[in-house]
């Protein structure tokens, strides 16, 4: 997938930041400053800046680097599924509440 | 730990026209809690017959203003929100919401300076939103907002940027014109690019903390355009928006 073709699918990129307040209801803490590695390119990118695909029936997350799928998040009436097979780990602060920015 | 996120159920106060696509509508909630600027509120919709949609809208509002939030929402073309928003919503009227939520697009006082603010069409809201806390705490951090617009009738906040430009010398607003400029206009009229970033970032030094809110294609051109100046990622902090309803 290449980043800069301004397809159906580009104008409907958003970023990780979109999903933020999903994110929290299934965890209870904030996600979106989590630090994920992508299995392919290991690029490092927190996940509000990866990019995200929510016109579908779930959500998709995506490396900006490599374009790979990192995350998959489906909701169904009883439950979530979350697919992160695509990233190598998740890093999360223990203090949740600890600010952006180094 | 964090309290856990519930709906809870606002109670619009107020509705202001920004701009012929923007309104501004204030909030008011029963579990209100200090937002980061920056940070966003969902907004749930049900149909009668279940069928449910929920959106993301920045808080435009700083959070020391309580007990209340401000969104301002654009007005997307087909839009099942937005349209709803702006078209069936009138003050009185209870809307479901969930926030504030995320923890990456944030900004406060307590980060310093100097600050970067890049805005293109409604990204300037969360950015809105760092610039009213600024200025509700008396902050006289460096800032400089860089605002593109198509028109000049696209302007978000003018009034309120230009007040808060006059009154505070350590802020400066500066605007770019990317379809029509206003007559007489003598500031940048194009869209923004590595020399206006130059420009426009160099008094603030190599050391500011820059968020970039917009478009997709903006936020990718100015962060590539950040970088190659040589800016460290870690000081580079972006959000993207959806269609623009072009």
């Amino acid at each position: 997938m290449h980043r800069k073709d301004a397809d159906i699918n580009t104008s409907l990129m958003l970023d990780g930041n979109a999903i933020a307040g999903e994110l929290q209801q299934i965890f209870g803490r904030d996600l979106t400053m989590a630090m994920t590695r992508c299995g392919r390119c290991s690029a490092d990118t927190r996940l509000g800046a990866l990019m995200a695909f929510v016109r579908a029936p779930g959500v998709v997350l995506r490396c900006p680097a490599c374009g790979t799928v990192i995350i998959r998040i489906v909701e169904t009436p009883g439950q979530y599924y979350v697919d992160a097979r695509g990233a190598v780990f998740m890093r999360l602060d223990r203090d949740a509440r600890r600010l952006a920015h180094q | 730990m964090q309290p856990v996120l519930e709906w809870q159920i606002a109670s619009v106060t107020a509705i202001r026209a920004e701009t012929p696509q923007t309104k501004s509508f204030t909030l008011a909630l029963p579990q209100w809690m200090a937002h980061q600027p920056g940070q966003h509120y969902d907004v749930r919709l049900t149909a009668p017959d279940g069928y449910q949609t929920e959106r993301s809208y920045s808080v435009a509002s700083e959070p020391e203003r309580v007990g209340v939030i401000e969104l301002t929402v654009e007005r997307i073309a087909d839009g099942e929100v937005s349209s709803y928003l702006h078209d069936v919503v009138i003050v009185g009227d209870k809307l479901e919401v969930r926030g504030p939520v995320g923890g990456y697009f944030v900004w406060g006082i307590e980060l310093g300076g100097p600050l970067m603010l890049i805005g293109g069409g409604s990204g300037v809201v969360p950015l809105m939103a760092m610039m009213r806390h600024r200025d509700a705490c008396k902050s006289t951090i460096p800032t400089r907002l860089l605002y593109s617009s198509r028109t000049p009738e696209d302007v978000i906040y003018q009034n309120e940027l230009n007040e808060l430009a006059r009154k505070d010398r350590m802020l400066e607003v500066i605007f770019t014109f990317t379809r029509q400029a206003p007559a007489g206009w003598s500031g940048y009229k194009r869209r923004i690019d590595p020399a206006m970033l130059s420009d426009v970032l160099g008094p603030l030094g190599g050391s500011a903390r820059v968020y970039v809110c917009g478009p997709t294609l903006l936020v990718e051109s100015v962060a590539d355009g950040l970088v190659e100046m040589g800016l460290p990622q870690a000081r580079i902090r972006t959000e993207r928006f959806g269609p623009t309803g072009k």
